[in-house]
């Protein structure tokens, strides 16, 4: 397998790859650029923010930005975040399972109009801002809003559409005649769900679970509109806080910004390797 | 071995969620959309007065054809450069590919106002560092939000740069999942890399294609975030799109009848969107 | 893996016990929404934390509880939240939906629940325009914890540098001369820093800068029915002033796309000499470039000697209609808002003080270098300042008024046209 890669790309000529080379750069520097810019701009006093022709390098690092950051209370949205996403990601995986499981290898009535109907809810799922009043009027009547339960509750409904459409296709690939030998063997479906097909589906989790994580740590709308006790608020609303109504504090927000982005890419330091090395395989099916 | 209900019993508790979250407040919101909404809570009925006034609206027409290019275009760039990321990542030894992908990613993980802010500050601002490295050569300034065609261009390049990390992370989780001596025996049968890409690769990519084109459109049609934050809508109504329009009505004008009633007519075209790709797609559920 | 669970159960737990503790204290529990966070530390939310920690020793049988919302949205919710009989006790309004607010029904009546006890000097103390605005038919619906007074900033160590001084600008035209004067090229004829400009995106509007204009000459922004007045005459001619700025090179054409908030930044990085700045800005700004380097003054008038109206905007305080505990809220907000409330918000938060006792009293520090700029705003408020009306909602003026100036600057629109497409678009979007 090694030597058909390397043949491919001895393969690729001289002008592909100062092409690929020239593109990549591109793409480096559009998107590390406006992060370690913000990584700067979270290291300068408030002096040094603003200055034009705009400063590199030649300023007095400060932690300042961190501290008042942290100072309020940070540290605890930062928690509360990790607990949510948690949540969110166990709770999306014991839902999105059985379900992926049953759409795949279950006949039942309704099943193709249940399915189109779990796909056709992913626009639902990206909490548009525009149903924001009506949902909360909704909620507000349930006696939904302002719980612990909250967040949890919507952010694993808005990523089980994702994770239950990525499961089922791993699902696909794996062949029934291993369902049936089970059967054969005197096995249930729950006990095929439990023996067979789940330890050869734990990479489509991972990836499902990455998703559900990046979703719900990222979440804003549903995040600040339906809970209001400041303990029950997340690391976004925290994050954004810093945009308010006097105008933009860019030392704190871009601190606050680059700490919430640390996590993700710990997760993704943990987890992206997976699925760039194929361990995910099948995770997605075609 | 089946029991027909066995599997309905599986599917119920993540459909309890996805109906107490999702489904309902879709049918309260339309049955909300069918009020006169005054101070944000429902009073009389007015059937569909809501809706026609919306069509009544000059603006509609143009606003829907934006949306209409902006999604269009933004998605088709997405996804070609995510395929030709991705391809290009799968031969890459581990170590690197799964730099690439960090860098890759960046933009999708941070949150969204935030990267589009430091995205406007470094390089459309003219006090940014892109303006300044113009200005250092002698340059002229580049005012890409000062005019309606590069607005529109603008929106659509940071779309495509915001969420081409998660095309990237879907295809390149299908394309692992291609077995690997399909593409051997193809190359030992002759074929060439387009050969091999285009009748074996792409057909067995077909669902995270299928999926990325579905989110893709549906977010770039729905999120408001990065619109707001660069252009506001403007220069004049450049970029003007559905979802800056009901933000407005909603926030600014506290139109909630209308904003809700399109809100709703921009969520059937969603539904519809998605039925309409996956009949195209001749994709078997 | 059961070590995993007990943790998870533990923090579980944990997080249910921090949850549920507030609801078990015998205290009356008061929910106030702002967009300030009390543990924040900015001065103004410094000052909120500082005023709740001094009511709640004051008061051990009273438990503030902030819930911070994200500013924009906070008023709609607040309303929806009303409708269904669940919003928090204390609400501030901003003025734009102050109408609303009122005829739904959602704000008490603050002069049963403190007003009244207050002396008459007292009352007096208050009275102003903002006072007079949320007085309607004989019932104080709010008192305002934050005045925006929006008007002329500018750099007063570029002023001097110039040799020019603020009383210079008398008129519209002294204001065009000086803004020319402080406009900056370098050698290859580009320019570094432009005289004047203000921000033209719908996203985050502040009021236009013609607005003056046209209230200056009298002519009212709406009419008695809610319609929008902006192609008057002094419409046009306070419209062809600042986007002719801008064909001048005077103003820049960026400031098509900018939002407030791009606009102080740019003035922050020196690129701009004079904006039209709120007085709720400064102090934000001061901490940026230094107390020296920012300050306010008014609007020249069409003629010299006579301001023209600046738009005055803010956050009024109410008390929810529906609230349990109204005894121990108009409790805490008669202590927020008058004493010693006012001097806090003023001293700690670099706010435009509600009471002129407190311009008095606190003399010494409004004379102090840099904080100007409280006077101006505060005589201001006074002499020459314009709210927007509560009789009808006019949520959209000013990304209209925003867009014809866009569309004027980048499609070259004529001026009158736009204008009159601005009013149509308005009054389209409020059913008028």
């Amino acid at each position: 397998m090694r030597s058909t890669k390397t043949v491919n790309r001895r393969n690729l000529t001289r002008w592909n790859g100062i092409l690929i080379g020239g593109f990549f750069t591109f793409l480096i520097i559009l998107n590390t650029a406006p992060l370690l810019w913000g990584t700067l701009t979270s290291l300068k006093s408030e002096a040094d923010l603003f200055r034009f022709p705009p400063t590199l390098f030649n300023f007095t690092p400060t932690m300042e930005n961190y501290q008042r950051v942290f100072d309020s209370g940070f540290s605890y949205s930062l928690a509360i975040s990790l607990i949510y996403s948690a949540i969110t990601v166990v709770m999306v995986l014991l839902l999105g399972v059985p379900a992926a499981y049953a759409f795949d290898r279950f006949n039942f009535p309704g099943r193709r109009p249940l399915f189109l109907l779990v796909v056709a809810s992913i626009p639902l799922s990206l909490g548009a801002a525009a149903l924001l009043i009506p949902n909360y009027i909704y909620f507000l009547r349930l006696g939904l809003t302002n719980q612990y339960f909250t967040l949890p509750l919507i952010y694993t409904a808005h990523q089980l559409p994702m994770a239950i459409w990525i499961i089922k296709g791993t699902i696909e690939g794996i062949p029934r005649e291993l369902d049936e030998a089970a059967v054969a063997d005197g096995a249930g479906h729950f006990m095929i769900l439990r023996m067979i097909i789940l330890p050869l589906i734990l990479p489509a989790l991972g990836a499902a679970g990455v998703m559900a994580f990046v979703g719900s740590w990222n979440e804003f709308v549903a995040s600040t509109v339906m809970v209001d006790a400041p303990e029950l608020r997340p690391v976004q609303p925290a994050i954004y806080n810093f945009i308010g109504y006097f105008g933009r504090e860019w030392g704190p927000l871009s601190a606050a910004a680059i700490m919430g982005v640390v996590p993700i890419l710990i997760v993704f330091m943990l987890l992206g390797r997976l699925i760039v090395s194929g361990l995910t395989k099948g995770s997605v099916k075609g | 071995m089946t029991s027909r209900s066995t599997g309905l019993l599986y599917i119920v508790p993540a459909f309890s969620a996805l109906a107490l979250v999702l489904f309902s407040p879709v049918f309260y919101g339309f049955w909300f959309s069918l009020h006169r909404i005054r101070y944000g809570t429902a009073s009389e009925f007015i059937g569909l007065g809501n809706y026609t006034q919306l069509l009544s609206d000059p603006g509609m027409a143009a606003t829907f054809g934006r949306t209409a290019i902006h999604t269009a275009v933004s998605v088709a760039l997405t996804v070609a450069i995510s395929l030709a990321i991705a391809l290009w990542v799968h031969r890459l030894p581990p170590n690197r590919g799964s730099i690439v992908q960090m860098i890759v990613i960046i933009p999708w993980i941070t949150s969204t106002v935030v990267a589009t802010l430091l995205f406007k500050w470094v390089f459309i601002s003219d006090i940014g560092m892109a303006m300044s490295i113009l200005r250092m050569f002698g340059l002229p300034d580049l005012q890409l939000l000062s005019d309606p065609n590069s607005a529109m261009g603008l929106l659509i390049a940071v779309s495509v740069w915001k969420r081409l990390g998660y095309a990237l992370i879907i295809l390149l989780a299908g394309l692992k999942s291609i077995p690997e001596d399909y593409e051997e025996a193809a190359s030992l049968d002759g074929a060439g890399p387009w050969d091999i890409f285009r009748l074996i690769i792409l057909p067995l990519l077909k669902t995270p294609l299928l999926l990325i084109v579905i989110v893709l459109t549906l977010s770039n049609i729905n999120t408001v975030e990065s619109p707001l934050v660069l252009t506001g809508g403007g220069p004049g109504s450049a970029t003007r799109i559905l979802a800056i329009d009901v933000f407005d009505r909603a926030f600014v004008n506290y139109d909630l009848g209308s904003a809700t009633s399109l809100a709703l007519i921009m969520f059937l075209g969603n539904v519809l969107l998605v039925l309409a790709y996956v009949r195209l797609s001749k994709w078997k559920v | 893996m059961s070590k995993i669970k007990a943790t998870g159960l533990a923090l579980c737990a944990a997080l249910s016990v921090t949850l549920l503790s507030p609801a078990v204290v015998m205290a009356d529990t008061v929910r106030m929404w702002t967009f300030l966070n009390p543990a924040g530390t900015s001065p103004r939310e410094v000052a909120l934390a500082q005023i709740i920690k001094d009511f709640e020793s004051a008061n051990p049988d009273i438990d503030i509880v902030v819930e911070p919302q994200v500013w924009d949205q906070m008023t709609p919710k607040f309303l929806a939240a009303h409708g269904n009989r669940s919003a928090p006790d204390i609400i501030w309004v901003v003025t734009d939906f102050l109408g609303d607010a009122i005829q739904s029904g959602s704000l008490a009546d603050l002069n049963e629940l403190f007003i009244n006890k207050w002396s008459e000097e007292k009352k007096a103390d208050f009275k102003d325009a903002y006072w007079n605005l949320t007085s309607v038919q004989g019932k104080q619906y709010g008192l305002f914890a934050s005045r925006n007074y929006i008007a002329l900033m500018y750099r007063p160590d570029l002023f001097a540098n110039a040799g020019i001084k603020p009383e210079d600008i008398k008129t519209w035209d002294d204001l065009k001369a000086v803004a020319q004067k402080l406009t900056v090229k370098d050698s290859g004829n580009k320019v570094t820093r432009y005289g004047f400009s203000a921000a033209y995106s719908e996203q985050q509007a502040d009021p236009h800068p013609v607005i003056p204009h046209i209230l200056a000459s009298g002519e009212p922004l709406f009419t008695t029915e809610g319609k929008a007045n902006f192609a008057s005459d002094a419409g046009v001619k306070g419209m062809q002033f600042f986007t002719g700025m801008v064909k001048d090179g005077i103003s820049p054409s960026q400031a098509a796309t900018w939002t407030v908030d791009d606009l102080f930044e740019q003035f922050a990085s020196d690129r701009i000499a004079m904006v039209q700045g709120s007085a709720v800005r400064v102090s934000t700004l001061q901490g940026k470039l230094g107390k020296d380097k920012v300050a306010l003054m008014s609007w020249p008038g069409a003629v010299a000697g006579k301001p023209s109206p600046s738009v005055m905007a803010g956050w009024s305080v109410g008390i929810w209609s529906g609230s349990k505990v109204k005894a121990s809220a108009a409790k805490f907000m008669d202590f927020m808002m008058s004493d010693p409330g006012d001097k806090i918000w003023t001293a700690v938060g670099g706010q435009i003080p509600g009471k002129k006792s407190t311009l008095k009293e606190l003399e010494n520090f409004i004379s102090q270098p840099g904080n100007g700029y409280l006077a101006v705003a505060a005589r201001g408020a006074a002499e020459a300042g314009w709210l927007t009306p509560i009789d009808f909602s006019v949520g959209g003026y000013r990304q209209a008024l925003n867009r014809a100036t866009q569309q004027i600057i980048v499609d070259g629109k004529d001026v009158k046209a736009a204008l009159k497409e601005a009013e149509e678009h308005f009054n389209r979007q409020n059913g008028r």
